[in-house]
Parts: structure tokens; sequence; C-alpha cells
């Protein structure tokens, strides 16, 4: 067991023993707030690997950190052997609860105070190598030679054989020239660090530089340009998720000036289409999510309606390369920025996405918890029980952060041109509850909130200001059904509705003839009283509360109510005529309707349902999102580009995109990363430069071509050697079949059209709806992102995908649509389909089994035939 | 995500796949996921842990939750103190001890506090003597093939329990992987030409779990459970060969893919992202009358037919799904999940008229669900298939409007057979009005434990590299239960 405990011994964190230590859920439940903590625990449960086993066996004499052990591993990789990858590397076996040092260990702590104490750089692999060279047990065998050789450097009797010392030599020698000389530092500013010096077409893009750099070091040949054609429809299915026509591809074959490719990527980046492709991927990473619910009871649960307005301006701004940092700004306080403009406002649907109906508390944690992995790949849920155990947040700093999103709730405004909100509307987060206040949560469970209430913050260690103003909104958010074109609309609404009695009356005869002149009246009768109450509002917007004028607007809208409920009464009765039950009530509603008609005239009226909001918001949330946007935040631009790296290059240079921390992985090319985000911060967060300068590198054009000696050394391309191969996202594979048979409708945004509409409806898949247990099966089955977390799609290749697009009606149809289209002669028809379809030619072979194929049998049959087994190959649904 | 550059190109699997030992593309593409391992957790490798004694589970679950007091855990002193408020009876004390950690019950409801007299008779069966409600008299009959857990608890006290009875996990937690969908992740499959994980019948509704209740989570797509419905002519999406398209044609359009495809891949030796294509469309070749031959029921014997209730009556429905659960089994399908009463907050929500409600629903499953068992054990199944049977909650001793009874997370059954699971054991036990498990009390996922527990999987070691598990997420193998 002593490797046991050893492993399992941690940094207790100071909450977790303040707050009592029985964490192991009891198994019978007796009265133990068991649910609640594994709530919590699920929510952190990403990547904490170790947190759990540390708080399950509690060892309060802790002093050794698996993080140092971990850093240990990620700086020697895998040059550090098995056999002292062990805590006994720095500790002597287990004495009890005491793990002291042994003598390598003393020498590594002792070096690490004396470069605190300078203020140098004090990690692990600094400490390391200071002391690589000295020999910390006196046994005549250096520090490093004897950890590369599997011996301990803190054990002088565990020394290594001549042999093993040799070969230690010779792995100290690889290790030296591998060795990461750039420091990985997410939690400091981004400072561009300085490309590297490459010779020859390698040296021109400073991205190449960093990854020429990397194969340099490791003998890897880099392959060579990727095909023109392959290339193109690369970038084009990369860029806008569709591939390229026939047309461009010829265009851009027999351009041979040396712009003929730049060019192509600038009508790229300039296509609507980009904005709709790089908006999904965004979505995926921003948990984009229509409203879901329990359809019967007519619950909106999850999300809300029209949150489609929010899918649309990530469109719209990634089309108009709004700089990232606006963006952030405007999703999370767009309502505190613009609080007149609705198309910033709508920008807000990235936090009301995270509306739950059945828990505030689950609501909040999925925006504190989300908020921080999408811009910070941050794991912040774990702080909500205790202090993180591997980053350096506390768990304070979790109900800090939740306080900036505390007062926020949603609410659905009128559009233009719809008064019902049911049917269209804006949905929007505001400040609901100013002075709501936040408490700390003991151990993460809502039944136990400390005393003192906590005020907004961030991380600490994440740097920045961030500071909190209160922002004054305008009167249009404030009573939003006051605004002049809410009113303008309810009296179209309401003139609308005489309008068309009027039509019905005079189309109506016999008994309906009266039934029609009495809705007539009531329509009219309606639309009076609505001009009247108007009538008041404006003079009470005028200042005035009484006087003759005020008096006298208020008893004719009194008058005009009475008129009103007697109009619509005597509908009722009429209405109600031969129906035994129903007519003595409305017979007695209308008498009491004129008989409150005949009283004397009152000022007293029923006024338009005016929603009141708060007169303030407390900018808590656009500090925070400032705080996020400012070029001094060490993650955000970090995070982005991580994020579209992995989306150009099919892995990201920090993997596992959603935790830059401690208990993440560390990126393959770190200066490469910091490069990249300080391009972006410097182009004004501008997207597009950065999406032209790595689709132009020449490791984006390599051919994907697998090269046998690459291979050995770097099996998973993890260096960048090639371009790897990808399967196509669902999107894309469904918009690629209907574009390719020319029946894809380009008609950009708008609500969320039925998900069971996919396969008649022939809009970009991005428009559909997707919602929990809302989503297209077709897409489905291609892998599509999860609505509630998905900041990387699994992509797998199955027999259900075979089946979709082997048995798939709409298949069948559109390669009878494309047939139509293609040449008569076979050798043409065949050149044309696969241009259409794979967007190449085909080779000799290839033809030359097709136009056999043609043959096999009625003509008609084998031609859509060989479409239907093209839009099954493995390139179609595939990029290379 | 790239297969390719995540998953390891050349290791012990692909080489498998390439000398076709049995691996499927679906089974390779899962693993070249699994590939993708971090040093410091080890996900299966598609081998047991230790020797299984059971290959296949057969997880047969009601909707709406069944009384326990009137199936496999009758309690004669509510007959006794029937009409009597708890309060004056010797029990008074189990009302009061209402336990914190559950979510509360729904006041709408009433106060349950009047006990009700079972509405259904009792008898005893086998050599255990075991007590079961007459509505179950024919699984009852089976009584010494199968072991009932009568402490069985959970915490949440609507139908989302539903949800957490598959996850262990709160139902606003959200989706987690499903016991059907750790199994195939711990085990991968059998066969070549089915899904290894297989939904029949309604899941839940929408509130309450839906497709998350046979979801697989964090898992990834590929270890959900694939819905087949065999009522219908299209069992699995798209499963049905294109109108038209003839076998001949098939063949020949798949062999020109086959062609094709290996001439795109001539630059790309070994590719995985390829093989798995074209394992894909062989497996997809293969569903195409595998899976409406395992639905072709008149191929059955009469007499069959006859065991699972098939041939007429309320017992029809849930036969046919039973029997189709059995001809999955001897397809190696792996884990077949069967819905019953699904859709909503489920059928067996028995609020008000339980006799009816209860009467009625096991009158169309208990044949079934007995034939089932009869039917396995007769062809030597049993000893191999794991059939478990549940629901997400019992119903309280206490009245509701006077019929019916209420939602009672804290105390309810649920029964294993074969498998390697003893017969004839009653395991666990409940206060004497049935309100509180008191002895041995097992939380869902000890269930779930179990049965990975027959299947050679040590809920222990299943891991999956970024993903961090909790002690009650793996639950403990009840131990009283296993042979």
């Amino acid at each position: 067991m002593i490797r046991l405990s050893f492993r399992l011994v941690g940094r207790v964190s100071r909450p977790v023993l303040g707050r009592g230590t029985g964490h192991t859920p009891r198994r019978d439940g007796s009265g133990d707030p068991f649910y609640k903590r594994s709530a919590c625990w699920a929510t952190a449960r990403r990547q904490c690997a170790f947190a759990l086993m540390v708080m399950i066996v509690l060892s309060p004499l802790a002093s050794a950190r698996p993080p140092y052990k971990r850093d240990l591993g990620n700086y020697l990789g895998t040059f550090l052997p098995a056999a002292v990858n062990d805590c006994r590397l720095c500790h002597l076996p287990d004495d009890g609860d005491e793990h002291p040092h042994n003598a390598f260990g003393k020498r590594m702590r002792q070096i690490g105070n004396q470069l605190r104490a300078a203020g140098d750089e004090n990690d692990i692999p600094t400490r390391l190598e200071k002391i690589s060279a000295e020999d910390a047990d006196g046994d005549g065998v250096s520090n490093i030679l004897e950890i590369l050789s599997g011996h301990l450097p803190g054990d002088a009797n565990d020394v290594p054989t001549a042999a093993e010392l040799e070969s230690a030599a010779a792995k100290l020698t690889a290790f030296r020239r591998v060795m990461p000389t750039y420091r990985w530092r997410p939690y400091t500013p981004v400072a561009a660090p300085s490309v590297p010096k490459v010779d020859g077409p390698w040296g021109q893009n400073p991205i190449d530089a960093f990854l020429a750099d990397e194969h340099r070091k490791r003998d890897l040949t880099p392959r060579p340009e990727a095909d023109r054609t392959t290339l193109l429809r690369r970038v084009t299915h990369d860029l806008t998720g569709l591939p390229p026509t026939p047309e461009e591809l010829h265009a851009f074959l027999s351009d041979s000036s040396p712009s003929a490719y730049d060019n192509v990527v600038d009508r790229l980046v300039a296509s609507p289409r980009y904005g709709e492709r790089w908006g999904r991927h965004w979505m995926d990473v921003w948990r984009y999510s229509d409203a879901a619910g329990w359809t019967a009871g007519n619950q909106i649960r999850d999300s809300h309606p029209h949150v489609w307005r929010w899918r649309d301006w990530i469109v719209d701004s990634l089309n108009a390369d709004k700089g990232y940092d606006q963006m952030i700004i405007e999703m999370l306080a767009g309502d505190e920025v613009a609080p007149d403009d609705p198309d910033i406002v709508r920008a807000t649907g990235y936090l009301v996405r995270n509306y739950k109906m059945l828990s505030r508390e689950k609501w909040l944690q999925d925006t504190v918890d989300h908020t921080m992995l999408a811009f910070q790949a941050t794991t912040m849920a774990c702080a909500k029980c205790h202090d993180h155990f591997f980053d350096p947040h506390t768990q304070e700093e979790y109900y800090r952060l939740r306080a900036v999103f505390e007062p926020h709730k949603v609410r659905i405004d009128r559009v233009p041109g719809q008064v019902d909100t049911k049917i269209d509307g804006l949905s929007r987060v505001f400040d609901a509850e100013p002075a709501a206040k936040t408490f700390l949560l003991i151990r993460g469970d809502d039944r136990f909130p400390d005393k003192t209430p906590l005020e907004p913050g961030v991380p600490k260690n994440l740097g920045g200001t961030f500071k909190v103003e209160p922002v004054p909104l305008t009167d249009g958010a404030i009573r939003p059904d006051r605004r002049p074109g809410v009113i303008r609309d309810l009296l179209k609404s309401a003139n609308d509705a005489v309008a068309r009695a009027e039509k019905a009356k005079a189309k109506a005869a016999g008994d309906k003839a009266a039934i029609a002149e009495l809705e007539l009246a009531a329509a009219s009768a309606e639309r009076d009283s609505l001009k009247a109450v108007l009538a008041v509002e404006q003079i009470e917007q005028a200042g005035k509360k009484s006087g003759p004028d005020w008096e006298q607007a208020a008893k004719d809208a009194s008058a005009a109510q009475r008129a009103k409920a007697v109009a619509a009464a005597k509908l009722a009765v009429a209405q109600a005529k031969g129906d035994a039950k129903k007519l003595p009530a409305a017979e007695k509603a209308l008498a009491s309707a004129e008989q409150a008609a005949q009283a004397p005239a009152s000022t007293v009226f029923q006024r338009r349902d005016v929603k009141e909001y708060p007169t303030i918001s407390t900018g808590r949330r656009l500090a925070f999102a400032r705080w996020l946007a400012d070029e001094q935040n060490p993650l955000t631009a970090r995070v982005a580009v991580n994020h579209i790296w992995l989306r150009h290059f099919g892995q990201a240079i920090v993997p596992g995109v959603f935790d830059f921390g401690k208990n993440g992985r560390l990126p393959t090319h770190p200066a490469l990363l910091d490069h990249l985000a300080a391009e972006l911060m410097k182009s004004g967060w501008k997207m597009k430069p950065l999406h032209r300068q790595i689709v132009t590198s020449r490791a984006y054009r390599q051919a994907s071509t697998p090269e046998a000696g690459n291979l050995k050394i770097d099996p998973d391309n993890v260096y960048v050697w090639r371009m790897s191969p990808r399967r196509l996202e669902a999107e894309a594979i469904r918009d690629q079949l209907l574009f390719v048979s020319g029946q894809l409708d380009l008609t950009m945004g708008g609500p969320d059209i039925d998900h069971t509409a996919g396969m008649k409806i022939f809009r970009r898949s991005l428009y559909f709806r997707t919602a929990a247990e809302r989503q297209m099966e077709f897409l489905t089955l291609f892998n599509v992102a999860n609505v509630n977390e998905c900041y990387e799609r699994k992509e797998a290749i199955s027999p259900q995908q075979a089946l979709a697009l082997y048995n798939n009606p709409l298949v069948a149809d559109m390669a009878r649509r494309l047939a139509g289209q293609l040449p008569e002669t076979a050798g043409a028809y065949v050149t044309a389909a696969f241009e259409r379809i794979l967007a190449r030619a085909p080779t000799e072979n290839e033809r030359t089994e097709c136009l056999a194929y043609l043959e096999g049998g009625d003509v008609r049959r084998q031609r859509e035939s060989l479409l239907v087994v093209l839009f099954n190959h493995h390139e179609f649904a595939s990029l290379r | 995500m790239t297969l390719s550059n995540r998953g390891c190109g050349r290791t012990r699997r692909s080489f498998l796949a390439d000398t076709g030992l049995g691996f499927t593309g679906l089974a390779l593409g899962a693993m070249m996921f699994r590939d993708k391992a971090r040093a410091d957790q080890t996900p299966p490798d598609g081998r047991p842990h230790f020797a299984p004694k059971a290959k296949n589970v057969i997880w047969i679950f009601m909707c709406g939750g069944v009384s326990h007091l009137e199936s496999f855990d009758p309690k004669l002193e509510l007959n006794r103190y029937h009409g009597r408020n708890i309060a004056d009876t010797p029990y008074a004390e189990a009302a009061q001890r209402e336990r914190n950690d559950i979510i509360g019950g729904n006041p709408n409801h009433g106060n349950r506090r009047v006990l009700m007299g079972l509405a259904t008779g009792v008898t005893r069966h086998g050599k255990s003597g075991l007590l079961v409600g007459d509505w179950w008299r024919h699984t009852g009959a089976r009584a010494d093939d199968i072991a009932v857990v009568r402490s069985m608890w959970t915490t949440h006290n609507d139908h989302g329990a539903m949800l957490q009875y598959h996850t262990g996990r709160h139902p606003r937690e959200g989706p987690f992987p499903t016991i059907g969908s750790w199994t195939c992740y711990g085990l991968g499959t059998l066969n070549q030409n089915l899904p290894e994980y297989v939904v029949l019948g309604m899941p839940p509704g929408d509130c309450c779990g839906g497709e998350w209740a046979h979801g697989s989570g964090y898992l990834g797509p590929e270890f959900a459970g694939v819905r087949l419905n065999p009522e219908s002519t299209d069992p699995l999406p798209y499963v049905r060969p294109l109108q038209g398209r003839s076998t001949e044609q098939q063949q020949s359009e798949l062999s020109l893919l086959g062609r094709l495809n290996s001439l795109a891949g001539i630059d790309y030796p070994h590719d995985p992202q390829l093989r798995a294509r074209i394992r894909a469309y062989e497996l997809a070749y293969g569903m195409q009358t595998e899976v409406p031959e395992t639905f072709a029921f008149d191929r059955e014997p009469a007499h069959i037919r006859e065991l699972y209730g098939m041939t007429g009556g309320p017992t029809v429905r849930f036969g046919r799904q039973c029997l189709a659960a059995r001809r999955l089994v001897e397809r190696g399908v792996r884990f077949v999940q069967l819905f019953h009463g699904g859709g909503g907050g489920g059928e067996w929500d028995a609020h008000s008229g339980i006799r009816a409600n209860h009467g009625r629903l096991s009158s169309e499953v208990d044949r079934p669900i007995a034939g089932l068992l009869t039917d396995l054990k007769q062809r030597g199944m049993l000893d191999e298939t794991l059939v478990v049977w549940g629901t997400e909650f019992g119903r309280s001793p206490g009245a509701e409007g006077g019929d019916g009874r209420d939602h009672h997370p804290q105390a309810f059954c649920a029964w294993l057979a074969g498998g390697g699971i003893k017969g004839g054991v009653i395991h666990g036990q409940t206060d004497p009005i049935g309100f509180h498990s008191v002895g041995g009390r097992h939380y869902v996922t000890d269930i779930h434990a179990t049965v990975l527990h027959q299947l050679g999987l040590d809920p222990q070691r299943l891991e999956i590299p970024g993903r961090q598990r909790l002690a009650i997420d793996r639950g403990r193998p009840i131990m009283e239960i296993i042979a």
C-alpha cells in the first residue's frame, strides 16, 4: 500500500479541512447531504483526476503534490522511466503519515527556495535543470543520469550499471535535443515570442517556422504541398463548409499566377458561407441550444424560444469580422453596452441559453462553469465545493464569479411587427435583481450558504482589473412595451382586427350577419379602448398625472373600456344563443356590463399591462466581459486561437481545449500558440486575418498522405508533418449532399426550422432546431454536437452512417436530380460526376471502373446508381 | 477529431482488425477512441477484468413506478391497518423519519398518512416461499430462478428517477452514461451484424430522461443504445434497402464502392478511417437483412409465441418485445433494454385507481416476462444471460386520494435472474409497512455494479480518460445474491 498512499497524498486545501472531512458518500445515505454533494461533483468531474481520490483519503500531513509529479512527467515526457515515475523519486518510503524527502527531494526543495528568494522561476523543470549535473545522494552518478537510467537520485544504494549509464547518456543527448525550450505560462499575459530562424520556404510564414523548428529537432520531414484539387477542396470546406464547384476548380487549376491560392482564400473568407461555417463551430463552443422542454406540458425547461436571433448574430458578426473582444462583450453584456440596440442585445442569447426552469442553481452553475470553460479553458467548476486542487483558484473566487451573474434573468421583449412574444420576440437577459446577494455555499451545497455575502470578482491569479460600475438604462429597456414601435404594432394589430371583422361582415349573410356585426362592434370597441388608454399614457409621459386634460382622457378611457365590455358581452350572448348551458351566464354578464356602463363617469380604468424593469443594470457582467476581453487576460486569446487551430488541423495545440490548467495537457507548440494569440490581438481580435495566416501556411497546405519514416517517429502526427485526414462534420455532409446536387437553399438566418424536416427542406443544417432531444436524426447519426457540452466533436465512423447515406431516399433523390444535370456522353458524365461530388477529376483507373459500370445495365439506372456510389465514397465524407 | 492522429494507427487493435479477428468497423471506430488514453487512466481493452458469468444482459424496466407493496415485497400489515392513520399504528415512527436526502414529496399529492391495504391478493411461490402479489403470479412461479432485492432506494421523488435508475445521477445533472453504455464500453461487441446495445419499447418522456435513459453521456455516441422498433417495418433508421433497389444492384453498387475506395486509398496505406468506413459498409449491409430477420417472429413455433403471450390478449405487444430480446441475445447483442409503459412520466404512475392501473399493466407484462425466463432456461441461455427487472421507485404505503399510491423513493424492489445470480433468494428488507428499506440498503448503482461484476467487469476499474467518476457512479456488487 505504500504506493497507493503516496499517490493519494495531496495538497490539502483549507476549506476542505475547515468544513469537515466527511467527503466520502455514506453508502446508506442516512441523513447525509449525499445527493447534493454528488451533484457538485458531477459538474466538477471534468479532468479532476486525483482530486476525488485526495478527498476520499484525506491525509492532513500531505507533503507531495501530484502536480509536481505531473510536472516532472510533462517535462521529461517519454524520457522518464516508469521505475522512477513515482513519489519515491523525492520522498522516502511511507513511514506512517510522514513522507519525508530523500536527499534528492531535499535538494530540490532547497534549490526551489533559493530560486524563489532570487525572484527567479522556481518550477520543477527549472529546479531539475539547475541540479541535473549534481549528485544528490553522493553515489557518483549525476542526478539526471540516475533518473534517465531508472534509478533513484536520492538513494545512494540504488546505482545504475555501466551499461545502463551508457544508454542513459545517449538518452540525455536525445533529450537535450528535444527538451522544451519555451516556457508554457498560461497565466502570464501573452507576449509575442521570437520566431525561430528557419531557412527556405518554411521560414516565410511564422507558423511554419515554429513547426519546422520542431520538425528539425525530431528528424521529421514535412510532406510536400498537396495537389491543387485536394487543397482547393480542403480550404473551401474548411472556410465555408461546402465543396468547390467545378467552375471554381477549373478556374483555380488554370490560374498560374503566384497569387492564385491567396485569391481563393480571400474569396472564401469574404463569402457569407464563412460566417455560417465558423458560426456553427462557435455554436459548439458556446453551447448553442434552441428551446427544449416538456412538450405535452407546454413548458420551456431549457434555453428559450427565439434564441435563433443569437445564432444569426454569431453568423453576422463573423461575416463582418467583428473583433472577438467585442463579441465577448456583446454576448455577456450586450444589454448593458447597448440597451436600445436589439442587434446587439440579441447576442445575450449566449446567457439566455443557460436558462433552466427546474433549477436556478443549475442555471447559474452552468453559466459560470461553461463561461470559464469556453473563454478561459478553466475548470472553475472544481472550485464550487472546495479550492481548486490543481489551479490557483479558490472556492471563494468561484462564488465571486457567480455573483457576476446572480442578478441576471431572462425575458422576452417584443419585436417590431409582432405583439405576441410567443410567436416571435427577442429573448435576452437583464439584471432583474440588482441587489441579489451571493453566498459561498459550504461544500457547494445550496442548503448551507455561508453568512457573508460576496462581492463579484474574478480569479486573482488571472490578473487584470475588474471594475464594476452600474449602468443606467434607457426608457426603452426599462419599459420596453412603451416603445413607440410596440405601440404602433398594438394599434396596427387592433386596426387589423377591425379590418378583418369588416371583411367578414361584408361576406356574411343570414344568421351570421348579425354575429359578424357584433364581432365588428367588439373589435372596434377594443381598438377604441386601446387608443383611449394610450392617450392617457401619452399625457402621463409628458409629466401630467392630474389636471383637466388628464381627467378627461382618463374618463374617456374608462368609458371606452365600459363600451368594450358591453360589446364583448353582446357578442358572447349572440354566440351563446341556443346553448342553454352558456346563455344564462352570458346574459348575466351582459346585464352587469350594461349596468356598469350606466354608472357615473369615472377616471378609474384598467391600465395597459406594461412591465417595468429595474432602471439600472449592475454593470457586473460588463466589467467581467471587459476583463475577459482585455489584452492582459492571459487566457482569452490563447484559448480562442487554440479552438481555431483545432478546427483547421483536426487537432489542437493544447489538447483538451477546455483545460489550460495544471490538470490539462501541455501544448505541443506553446510558442506557436502564443504567437497566434499575439497576432489575434494585434489585428484587433479579428479572426479573418488569422484564418488567412493559417490556411496560407505550408503546414496547412501539406499533403495528408502518410510517410513511413515520419510515421515511425511521430505516428500521431503531433508535430504536424502532414495534414491529418479528417471526417467531415455532420452538417457539412448534409449541406454538401444538397449543394453538389444543386439543391441547397442558401437563404440565411431566421427562426429555427423543425428538426424533423431536414430531409424535405433544403436549407443549411445550422438553421434547423437543435436542442436536447430535438436534433435532426440524420445529423445525430453523424455525431452532431451535444448541445450540453461539445468543446470538441467526436467524429466516429459507424454502420448507422453507412445506412443513412446508402438507404436514404434523399440521397437517391439527389442522385436523380444531379444525373439530369450532367452531360450525356459516358466519359464526360463520369468526369462531371467526380468533379461535382468529390471536387476532383477521376483517375484513369477510376474512369475505367466507372465506364464499365455505366455499361452494366439500364443507362438511366446505372447513371443514378453511380452517383449514389460516389455519395457513399469515403472521400465524400472526408477531408484529405 | 481525426482518428488517425488520435488513435494509435499501428496498434494491436488495428492489427486485429486487419487480420479480421472478429472486430467490426463499429468496434474499430469505438476502439480508436479508446486508444486516446491518458497515461494515468486505463480504458478497458474489450476484455473482461476477470472470468465472467454472464455474456448478455436483458434489462427490463417498468416506467412510472411499480408498487413494491403489491409486487415483490407485499406487506400484510397494510391489510391489517387499512384505513388507519399511520400515526395510530405501531409504525408511526416510520413516517416521522422523512429522509432529507430525498427531494421533497409533492404536497399536491396529499399527506399519504392513511394506510391502504393491498389492492391484490398475495401468494407464496417456490422453495423460498417468496411472497408475491397476484398481479405477478406468472413471474412469481419462476421464484426459484430469481433473486429479489427488496431494499432499493433512490433520491429523486419524481419520474426523473427513471433516468437516475440508469445513470445513477439525479436528472438535473444531465446526461451520464447508462449501464448499457458502460457494458458496451467495457466489453465491446459480440456480433457482426447488429448494434451492441439495443433498446426496445418506448423510453421515458422528455420530462424524465427521454433518450438519455439509454444514452451514453460522455462515453460518446457509439455507445448509446440503438432503438429498434419491432412493431415497425423500419426498426432502425434507414435499415431497409430502398424500394426498387434489388439485391444484385446493391451488390454491384457496394462492390463498385469497395473498388473505388481502394483506388482512392492507394496513397493512404493502412488508413484507419478508410478501413473503418469499409467495415462500416460491410456491417451495414449485414444489418439490412439481420435486423428485419431478428424481428421475423413468424419463424418461431406456435408454442413459443404462446409462451410469450403473443397469440392474443393484452400480452401481445410486450410479448413481442420479450421474444425480440431473446432473439437479439441469440444473435450476440450484448445489452437489450426493454421499456414498458414509457412516454411521459410512465404508465405505472398510479396516483389513483391503482387496482385498475396496476391490474391492467401487469396483465400486459407478467406472462411475457415469465415466458422469457422459461424460454431462456429451456434453451440453456439463462446461464449466460442476466435478466434484470426494475422500476424507478416504489409506491407509498399510505393512500393518495383513497385508491392510489404516491411516489416512494424510500423503498422499492428489483430482481435479477440468470447469469450467475442465485435463484430463490430474497435480499434486503423493508419495515413491516414497506415504508423504509431497513436492511442492506442499495442505491440503484449497486444493481449496475452487480451486472458489471457478472459480466466480468470491475466497476472500480471502468475508466475513461478525462472523466472523473464518483464512488456513487460505480456502486458495489450485491455479493449476497451472486452464486
